[in-house]
C-alpha cells in the first residue's frame, strides 16, 4: 500500500500518506488507539473503501479494488469489529453466503473446521450463537474463499480468554501455511504475544515499525499515544455515605426474551464510583436500561434514596435526580440533527423553568442554559444553533455530560463514557466522573474497558452472563483473576466486600 | 500558509444558513428539471412548450385575475402541503392529506344541508360550524391511520391509501343518495348564500380561505418551533430512540402528527365548500377535490418540509395549477401536463443532496491540497 | 348456484388476482433486497398506457406485454439508481413516479387518442385466453412457487436476502450489493409493469386514467400480509381477487342492492386490505435493513 490518504465524505482526515508492506507467512500487528486509522486502512485494502488518494501494488502489479468483491477475488479478505452476519441465516449459510460454485460445500466446510480447528454449530441461526463461535464463522468464510490475507480488526473485543487462545492457535496455524494475517488492536499484550512484526499507527500515519524481538511494551505505548504519560487519574479518597441507589434481585429480559439480568443486587453510595466490569453483551445493557426506566424489570426492586423507583419512566426519574450518560451517544444521547441549544434541554424540556404559557418554549432561557454548558465542559460548537452532528465525537460527549450534570442528579449512570474518544477527551470525561464522585455524588459506571472501571471505582462488580461473579475493591484485582471473572469462573476466594 | 486559512474560517457563514441556502438551491434545480423535461414531452408531442410555459406563468403570475386564481389554488394545497409536512417532522409518511380533504369538504356540506333547513346556520355561525365539523371528520379520518399506525404497525403509506379511496366512495355516497341537488345533478347542495366566506377581491375565486390556511400554516410554524409539543414531535421524527430515552413517547408525537395533519386537510377540505367560487359544494366523481391532497406532498417537498417554504411553494404549484387553464387554452396543451412536471419535481427532489455532494467533493479536494502542501 | 356460474366467478376471481399478484411477487423480490418501491401504482398504470400503444403500434398482445415489462424496468432502473446508488430515500421517487403517471395518463389519452378518460382497446392487440384464462395469469401463478424456490433454494436467492438483511454482511463475502439490489429492483418493477400491460391488453381491455385504482398499494399491502413469502403471496392475492369480484357480483344482485348502495360497496377491497393488514401484524417480520439507506462511509 503506498502513500493512502483517505477523507470521510465528512470531512475527517483519516489518513494522511501510509505506506505499508505486507509479506506472506507472517501475524502483522497494527496497533493503535482508537482513531488512529488503522480500520480505515485495512478497508481501503480489503476494498470496502475507496482511497482519496495512493495505491495498492499486489505481486508486483498496482490493483484498483472498486468493491470487497474485487478484493476477495484478489485474495484479500477482512473481519470486521462488528460482526458481520445474517443472524436469521444458519451458520453454515452465513458461510456460503455469495459462494457460486455448487460442490459438496458442506463437506468442504467440515474439513477446513478440521483442518484450522475453529468449530462451529453449522445448522443452528446465527442469533443463537456465541460471540466467539459468529466469529469464527467470519473466519471460515473467509479461509473458504481461499483468502491469502486475512484482516482482523479487533477480534478478542468481547472474547473469553479461552476463545482467544483458540483463535491465536488457530492463527499462528494459518501463518505457518503461507498466510498473511494482519491483526488489528490496541492491547499491548496482544500484539506481543501473536504479531512477528508491529505496525503503529497514530492520527492517520505510520509511526513505528518493528519486528516483535525489538519491541518492548513501554516503547509501543509512547508509539501509540505520543507521549510517556499513559492515563493516570488522580483520585483523592473519599469516604462514601449512604446508599443512593440500591437495587434488590433484578430481573431484566433481553431483546429476544430470555433472561439478560438474573437477579442482580448492588448498592452505589453517595461518594463512591461502583463499576461493572465485563465482556460486552453480559446484561450491562439491560441492567442500565432497567435502571433508567428504558427496559421493563420483570422481578426485584430499584430504590434510589428510600423512593421505589422500579419500572417509573425516564422523565420522572431525570426529576428525582438521575442522570443517564447512555452508551450510544450518537443514536440515543443526543438528536444530531438538532441544535445544541435544543439537545441541552432534552429529557429536562418540560421542565418549568424552560416552559411558558401554554407549553410554549421559552427559548432565551434555553440558550442561556445551553451557553453556560459550552462554557463550563469547553465544549467547541460552531454556535449554539448548528446541529449537533457537526460537533466532534468529544464534543458531543461533552455536551452530552454536560447537560445530563445540569440536572444536578444524585445518581448518574454513565455508560461507556469514553468509547470513540480521544486521548484529551477521554481524560476530561473520567476527570469529569471522578470529581462528582468526590463532591459526593453517586457513579455507577458500566465499561468494557477493563483499565477505566478499575482506575476510577471504588468498588467494581464483574458481570457474566446476567449475574454477578464479583464485587470487591479494584485493588484486590489482578488481570488473571478479573480475566477469569469475566470468562465466568465463579470467584470462590474472592470475597463480596 | 496557515494565516491565509485561518481568518476565513471565522467568516463562514453558519452550517444552519448554509443548509436552508442549499436546500432552497435543490428546490430550484428540481423546479428547472421538472419544466425542462415537461417541455421535451411537449415537444416529443408536437406542442410549442415555449407558447405554454408562457401563458401558464404569464397569466398565473403576471396577469392579476390570474393571479388571485393561482392564490385561490395555494390556500388548500399550502394546508395539505403541511398535514405531508407535519407527518415527516415526526417521521411518517402521511400522504392521506388526499382523503381528509374529502371528509373535510364533506362535513362542510352536510353543515351546509343543515342550513338550508334551520335558519341560523345561514351566517357567519353557519361556516364556524361547517369548518368545525369538516375538521372533526377529517380528524377522526386521520386517527384511524394513526391508531393502527400505534396500535397494529400498519404502514401508514397502506393505510392512508386505503382510507383515500374509503373517503372517496363514502363522499359518493353521500353525493348520490343524501345531500344531492335537485337541480343540479353533477354536484351536491352548495352552501347557502351567507355561510360562504367572504371574497378578498370581489368577483374572483379568491375567498378568505387563503387567510385561514395562511394563518394555520404559520401556527404550525409555532407549533413545531415555539412549544414542547414540537420539540417532541420533532425529536421523535429525527431519533425516536433518543426521545424514548428523554422520556418522550414517539407514538404520542406520531397520534399529535396525524391530528395536526388531519386538522390542517380538513381545513382545506371545508375550505373548497365554504370559500371557492361558483359551486360551493361537491362536485361529481370529486372533480372539484381531486388531487389536492396528492398536490400537499409536491408542496411540502419543494418547500423543504418547512412551514415558511410551504407558503411559497404552495403559491408556486398554485401556479402551475391555475395557470394550466391558459395554457390549455393558448397553446392547446392538456391540463395534466401539469401533473406530469409535479411528478419529475418529485423525483428530482429525491436525489439525495444534489448540492451538498457538490460541496463536499469541492470540500476534499481543498484538504487534499492542503495536505500536500505540507 | 350452478356449475357455470361457479366457472365464471372462478375466472373473474383469477383475472381480479394476477395484477396484484404480479406486482406483490415483484415487490416481494425488491423488499427482500432491502429495497421498498411505492411508485407500483404509477408503474401498473404507465405499463397499461405504454402496453397499450406498442400493441396496437406492433398489431399485436405480445410487444404490448414486453412494453409493459419494459416500462417497469425503466422506472425500476430509476428507482435502483435513487435508492441503491445514490442512497436516498426510498418513499419519495416512488411518490414522484405515481404523481407522473396520474398526469401522463390523461394526456397521452388525449394526445394519443383524442379521448377524454377512456380508450378501448381494439380486438388485434388483445391478449388471447385459452379455456377463458389469460396465459398471463398462469404466468402468475406458476411464479409465485418459482419465486419462492429462488429465494429459498438459490445462491442467488440467498445472496438477495442477506443484502436485505444485512448489507454489511453480503458486502464482507463480496456480494455486490448495489448490483443485487438493482437487479431485485429492476425484475421487481417490471413485474408490476407486466401486470398493467395485462390489465389494459387482457382482463379489461380498455385504457382509463383510474386504470390502477389503488391495486398498487394493496399489492404493497399484500406484500406485508404475505410476510414476505411468495407462496403466501398467491393465498393472499387469491383472497383479495375474491373480495373485488364479490364487490361487483353482489353489486347487480338485486336484493343486495336494495340494501347497500353501490358506492359504499366499492370500498369492499380497500376495507378488506386494512383489515388484512392490521389483523396479521405482529407474525410477519419484514427484513431487516429494507427501506434504509447502506452507506459504508
Amino acid at each position: 500500500m503506498r502513500d493512502i490518504v483517505k477523507i470521510y465524505p465528512d470531512g475527517t482526515i483519516a489518513l494522511r500518506g501510509v505506506s505499508l508492506d505486507i509479506y506472506p507467512g507472517e501475524v502483522l500487528g497494527l496497533l493503535g488507539e482508537n482513531g488512529a486509522g488503522k480500520t480505515t486502512l485495512m478497508k481501503i485494502l480489503s476494498g470496502f473503501l475507496r482511497p482519496t488518494r495512493g495505491y495498492i501494488v499486489l505481486r508486483g502489479r498496482r490493483v484498483v479494488f472498486r468493491s470487497a468483491a474485487d478484493a476477495l477475488s484478489h485474495g484479500i479478505g477482512m473481519v470486521h469489529q462488528h460482526l458481520a452476519l445474517v443472524p436469521v441465516f444458519t451458520g453454515f449459510e452465513n458461510i456460503v453466503l455469495g459462494l457460486r460454485a455448487k460442490g459438496d460445500l458442506r463437506k468442504l466446510v467440515e474439513e477446513l473446521m478440521e483442518e484450522t480447528g475453529l468449530r462451529v454449530r453449522l445448522d443452528v441461526p446465527v442469533e443463537q450463537l456465541s460471540f466467539g463461535e459468529r466469529q469464527r464463522i467470519e473466519i471460515l468464510r473467509m479461509l473458504l474463499r481461499r483468502v491469502d490475507v486475512l484482516i482482523l480488526d479487533e477480534p478478542t473485543t468481547n472474547l473469553t480468554p479461552l476463545e482467544t487462545r483458540v483463535l491465536f492457535n488457530a492463527l499462528r496455524k494459518l501463518r505457518d501455511s503461507g498466510k498473511s494475517i494482519i491483526f488489528i488492536t490496541h492491547k499491548l499484550r496482544e500484539v506481543m504475544e501473536i504479531a512477528d512484526r508491529i505496525v503503529v499507527m497514530r492520527r492517520g500515519k505510520v509511526v513505528g515499525e518493528l519486528p516483535r524481538e525489538k519491541a518492548e511494551p513501554r516503547l509501543l505505548a509512547r508509539l501509540m499515544v505520543g507521549r510517556e504519560v499513559f492515563l493516570r487519574i488522580e483520585k483523592p479518597p473519599s469516604t462514601p455515605g449512604k446508599p443512593v441507589l440500591k437495587v434488590i434481585d433484578l430481573w431484566v429480559r433481553s431483546d429476544i426474551g430470555g433472561w439478560a439480568v438474573r437477579g442482580v443486587s448492588f448498592e452505589v453510595r453517595a461518594g463512591e464510583i461502583f463499576g461493572i466490569a465485563g465482556v460486552e453483551g453480559n446484561g450491562q445493557a439491560e441492567l442500565v436500561q432497567a435502571i433508567t426506566g428504558l427496559r421493563r424489570a420483570e422481578k426485584g426492586k430499584v430504590i434510589f434514596g428510600d423512593k421505589d423507583i422500579t419500572n417509573m419512566s425516564p422523565s420522572e426519574l431525570y426529576r428525582l435526580g438521575i442522570a443517564h450518560i447512555p452508551e450510544d451517544r450518537q443514536t440515543m444521547g443526543l438528536v444530531l440533527d438538532m441544535s445544541v441549544s435544543e439537545n441541552s434541554i432534552l429529557g429536562m424540556h418540560r421542565w418549568r423553568k424552560f416552559l411558558g404559557a401554554l407549553g410554549s418554549l421559552r427559548w432565551r432561557e434555553i440558550n442561556r442554559h445551553a451557553e453556560r454548558i459550552i462554557k463550563e465542559y469547553d465544549v467547541v460548537a460552531p454556535s449554539i444553533r448548528s446541529p449537533v452532528r457537526y460537533l466532534s465525537g468529544g464534543n458531543q460527549q461533552k455536551l452530552l455530560a454536560g447537560r445530563e450534570l445540569s440536572k444536578n442528579p444524585r445518581l448518574i449512570v454513565a455508560a461507556q463514557p469514553t468509547r470513540g474518544l480521544d486521548v484529551a477527551a477521554t481524560e476530561y470525561i473520567r476527570k469529569l466522573l471522578v470529581d462528582l464522585r468526590t463532591k459526593g455524588h453517586a457513579v455507577l459506571l458500566v465499561s468494557a474497558d477493563t483499565d477505566e472501571v478499575l482506575q476510577l471505582s471504588d468498588r467494581v462488580a464483574v458481570m457474566y452472563n446476567g449475574r454477578f461473579t464479583a464485587i470487591t475493591r479494584p485493588e484486590e484485582l489482578t488481570e488473571e483473576k478479573l480475566g477469569l471473572l469475566m470468562g465466568g469462573m465463579e470467584a470462590g476466594t474472592l470475597g463480596r466486600d | 500558509m496557515g494565516e491565509t486559512n485561518e481568518p476565513r474560517r471565522t467568516e463562514r457563514l453558519p452550517e444552519w444558513l448554509v443548509e436552508g441556502l442549499l436546500r432552497l438551491g435543490e428546490s430550484a434545480i428540481a423546479l428547472i428539471v421538472g419544466l425542462a423535461i415537461g417541455a421535451i414531452i411537449m415537444y416529443v408531442t408536437g406542442y410549442d412548450a415555449w407558447l405554454a410555459y408562457k401563458s401558464l406563468f404569464g397569466n398565473s403570475f403576471l396577469d392579476s385575475y390570474g393571479f388571485t386564481i393561482t392564490l385561490s389554488y395555494a390556500a388548500p394545497i399550502m394546508l395539505t402541503g403541511i398535514t405531508f409536512a407535519v407527518g415527516v417532522r415526526a417521521g411518517l409518511f402521511n400522504i392521506g392529506a388526499e382523503g381528509q380533504l374529502y371528509m373535510g369538504a364533506l362535513g362542510a356540506v352536510i353543515v351546509g344541508w343543515l342550513a338550508w333547513r334551520i335558519g341560523i346556520l345561514d351566517s357567519v355561525l353557519g361556516v364556524l360550524v361547517a369548518y368545525t365539523f369538516g375538521v372533526l371528520l377529517a380528524i377522526t379520518w386521520a386517527y384511524i391511520a394513526a391508531i393502527l399506525k400505534v396500535k397494529r404497525g400498519v404502514h401508514e403509506v397502506v393505510s392512508t391509501i386505503m382510507l383515500n379511496w374509503i373517503a372517496f366512495w363514502i363522499v359518493e355516497y353521500f353525493r348520490v343518495y343524501l345531500i344531492y341537488n335537485p337541480s343540479d345533478p353533477s354536484k351536491t347542495i352548495s352552501m347557502p348564500p351567507h355561510a360562504r366566506l367572504p371574497l378578498l377581491v370581489p368577483d374572483t375565486e379568491l375567498s378568505a380561505a387563503l387567510i385561514v390556511a395562511i394563518a394555520f400554516t404559520l401556527y404550525t410554524y409555532y407549533l413545531l418551533w415555539y412549544t414542547v409539543t414540537g420539540y417532541e414531535l420533532r425529536a421523535s421524527g429525527l431519533n425516536p430512540l433518543a426521545a424514548r430515552y428523554a422520556g418522550i413517547k414517539p407514538e404520542k408525537a406520531m397520534i399529535t402528527s396525524f391530528i395536526v395533519g388531519g386538522i390542517a386537510s380538513g381545513l382545506a377540505g371545508a375550505g373548497e365548500v365554504l370559500g371557492r367560487p361558483p359551486h360551493y359544494a361537491i362536485t361529481t366523481g370529486l372533480s372539484n377535490l381531486y388531487g389536492l391532497g396528492f398536490d400537499g406532498i409536491t408542496v411540502a417537498l419543494i418547500g423543504a418540509n418547512h412551514p415558511v417554504g410551504i407558503i411559497f411553494s404552495a403559491i408556486l404549484v398554485g401556479a402551475l395549477k391555475a395557470g394550466s387553464r391558459y395554457m390549455q387554452i393558448a397553446a392547446g396543451v392538456p391540463l395534466e401536463m401539469v401533473r406530469v412536471v409535479e411528478g419529475i419535481i418529485i423525483v428530482a427532489l429525491a436525489v439525495p443532496g444534489t448540492l451538498r455532494m457538490v460541496r463536499e467533493y469541492l470540500r476534499r479536494r481543498r484538504e487534499l491540497a492542503e495536505l500536500e502542501k505540507r | 348456484m350452478d356449475a357455470h356460474v361457479a366457472w365464471l366467478f372462478t375466472v373473474s376471481v383469477l383475472n381480479a388476482m394476477t395484477p396484484i399478484l404480479l406486482t406483490a411477487l415483484g415487490e416481494i423480490l425488491a423488499e427482500r433486497a432491502g429495497i421498498v418501491n411505492i411508485g407500483l401504482e404509477g408503474i401498473i398504470m404507465l405499463g397499461a398506457l405504454f402496453g397499450v400503444m406498442a400493441a396496437e403500434a406492433a398489431h399485436g398482445p405480445l410487444p404490448g406485454l414486453l412494453a409493459g415489462l419494459a416500462v417497469g424496468a425503466l422506472i425500476g432502473l430509476l428507482h435502483a439508481w435513487l435508492t441503491a446508488y445514490l442512497r436516498g430515500d426510498h418513499i419519495i421517487p416512488g411518490v414522484g413516479i405515481n404523481t407522473l403517471a396520474l398526469g401522463l395518463v390523461p394526456f397521452m389519452l388525449i394526445v394519443y387518442w383524442h379521448s377524454a378518460g377512456q380508450h378501448q382497446v381494439p380486438d388485434y392487440a388483445r391478449v388471447p385466453r385459452v379455456a377463458g384464462i389469460s396465459p398471463v395469469t398462469v404466468f402468475a401463478i406458476a411464479l409465485a412457487p418459482i419465486m419462492w424456490w429462488i429465494l429459498f433454494r438459490t445462491s442467488w436467492g440467498l445472496a438477495v436476502r442477506s443484502v436485505g438483511e444485512n448489507p454489511e454482511a453480503a458486502d464482507t463475502v463480496g456480494i455486490r450489493v448495489e448490483r443485487t439490489q438493482a437487479i431485485a429492483t429492476i425484475i421487481g418493477a417490471s413485474l408490476a409493469g407486466l401486470a398493467g400491460a395485462y390489465m389494459s391488453l387482457d382482463w379489461l381491455a380498455t385504457i382509463t386514467k383510474e386504470i390502477a385504482a389503488g391495486r398498487g398499494f394493496i399489492a404493497l399491502a399484500l406484500v406485508v400480509f404475505s410476510n414476505w413469502d411468495p407462496v403466501r403471496a398467491l393465498g393472499g392475492a387469491a383472497l383479495f381477487g375474491f373480495f373485488d369480484v364479490l364487490r361487483e357480483w353482489v353489486k347487480i344482485m338485486p336484493s343486495v342492492k336494495a340494501v347497500v348502495p353501490d358506492t359504499l360497496l366499492n370500498t369492499i377491497p380497500y376495507l378488506v386490505t386494512l383489515a388484512a393488514v392490521a389483523g396479521v401484524l405482529g407474525k410477519v417480520r419484514p427484513p431487516r435493513h429494507v427501506g434504509q439507506p447502506y452507506k459504508r462511509e
